[in-house]
């Protein structure tokens, strides 16, 4: 009797699982952070509440870079093997 | 001098599969970007190509399981792989002609797994570690997990941008598009283009050219890669001809999910070496993210066309690429009847076109009807 875990890769099968999961979710909670700060940051210019649109214009450049920081490890983890 | 000419029928014939798949998968790799407007269809299907083009140059993992890991490289034969690549044509023009759904990656390695059966016997076929746990498997996790992420990301995303004004969040994610659309064609470039060049390697395994366990030579990751591009862009215009009429309707933050979901699985499996149908895994995000909004708005039906195709792909393959094999073995052992099935299938092949286009062509974009507007 042959058990299941000698025919499945199980160690890759869960990491694919795992990479997968983090990569899709988390960059796409990221990004969605981006688009709220670009939004607010409009919003509150127009309200002149200069302080907090600041913060949210930093929010939005510090997701987008971590976004493209994701895609860009993404690839060179993609090429290394 | 006569398996050098087999090595060359069956290099076309493999770089004619690849082009096929690039041909009939752009539909699922640009309709998301289209639908949503995130892209001009022109400017998408250009961008898929290069794309696609550009991935297959990513990695080698997938290219080593097709070549090492689902037939032992070092007992099967040069007529095997032709016939199993045969087989995997044939099912391939089979469920194109009738409109069944099926995988192509699926159908390529049932082929080559039936041809070898027949050929070289079951020892040869390593069926517990390759078939079952490197393709039958991650086949079914792969859409599943793409499914779940997709409809975890949406509802993670429209928490965060629950309480802004519509239009900034349609215009911000239509412009993520440009980069989930480009993963997503990178991420279809490099699994599918490497099952052709794990076949192409395998077969020059089987004629002595390469050492078993070689990787594929540079002039073999080229030549895929250029056969999936250059089949991407050419059914890219049949995408734009029917534009706005037959492909599915999502918001911008669907498609961004969808294909950022699709990417991530194909990518993460690629690394791991998993040949996947990337058809169904494009489709298990697409059906997430739909079905997290909306139950309804989910075809269901096309989920258990995913299940058929599943189950009947491989065996049907098999099947066929074991009947192809046996056929090209009555010419006997040389060159002839791998010429003779070359004619014969380009005979077949015109004639099939021949009576399709007058019958009608085939609805080009089947799997976006995972979720309706």
């Amino acid at each position: 009797m042959i058990s299941p875990a000698t025919i499945v890769e199980t160690k890759e099968l869960v990491q694919t699982v795992v990479f997968a999961t983090v990569a899709g979710i988390g960059v796409t909670a990221i990004f969605s952070v981006a688009i709220w700060g670009a939004a607010r940051y409009t919003d509150l210019s127009q309200e002149e509440r200069r302080l907090e649109a600041g913060f949210a214009a930093a929010a939005a450049a510090v997701a987008l870079l971590a976004v493209l920081a994701a895609v860009v490890i993404g690839v060179i983890v993609m090429t290394s093997k | 001098m006569e398996s050098d000419l087999i090595v060359v029928i069956v290099v076309a014939t493999a770089l004619a599969f690849d082009f096929t798949n690039g041909f009939h998968d752009t539909a699922n790799v640009v309709a998301t970007s289209i639908s949503t407007r995130a892209m001009a269809p022109r400017v998408a299907v250009g961008y898929a190509a290069i794309l696609n083009f550009a991935g297959a140059f990513l990695s080698l993992a997938v290219a080593a399981t097709i070549a090492n890991d689902v037939v032992d490289p070092a007992a099967v034969s040069l007529l095997a792989v032709f016939g199993g690549l045969v087989g995997a044509i044939t099912w391939n023009l089979i469920t194109w002609y009738f409109g069944l759904p099926s995988s192509s990656s699926h159908a390529l390695i049932g082929g080559i797994v039936g041809a070898t059966l027949v050929a070289n016997g079951a020892d040869a076929v390593f069926f517990e570690k390759g078939v079952v746990g490197k393709v039958m498997i991650p086949a079914l996790v792969a859409p599943t997990l793409a499914f779940l992420v997709a409809g975890t990301s949406i509802l993670v995303l429209y928490r965060i941008v629950a309480r802004l004004r519509p239009s900034p969040v349609s215009r911000g994610f239509r412009a993520g598009q440009i980069v989930s659309g480009g993963l997503l064609a990178l991420a279809h470039g490099t699994n599918d283009a490497q099952k052709t060049m794990g076949v192409i390697t395998l077969a020059l395994i089987a004629n002595g050219s390469l050492g078993a366990g070689a990787d594929p030579p540079t002039w073999v990751i080229a030549s895929s890669a250029l056969a999936i591009a250059l089949g991407t862009y050419s059914g890219g215009w049949r995408i734009i001809k029917t534009t706005g009429t037959r492909i599915i309707k999502m918001d911008a933050a669907q498609g961004f999910t969808s294909q950022g979901a699709g990417a991530a699985v194909i990518l993460a499996s690629t690394h791991f070496g998993f040949p996947l149908s990337t058809t169904h895994v494009i489709n298990g995000g697409v059906m997430g993210a739909g079905a997290a909004k909306r139950l309804s708005a989910v075809r269901w039906g096309v989920a258990g066309n995913i299940i058929v195709a599943w189950v009947l792909t491989l065996p049907a393959a098999a099947l066929i690429g074991a009947a192809a094999y046996g056929f090209i073995s009555i010419f006997g052992g040389g060159a002839v009847g791998p010429v003779v099935v070359t004619v014969l299938a380009l005979a077949a092949i015109v004639g099939a076109f021949l009576r399709r286009a007058a019958r009608g062509a085939p609805i080009p974009v089947q799997s976006e009807g995972g979720v309706q507007a």
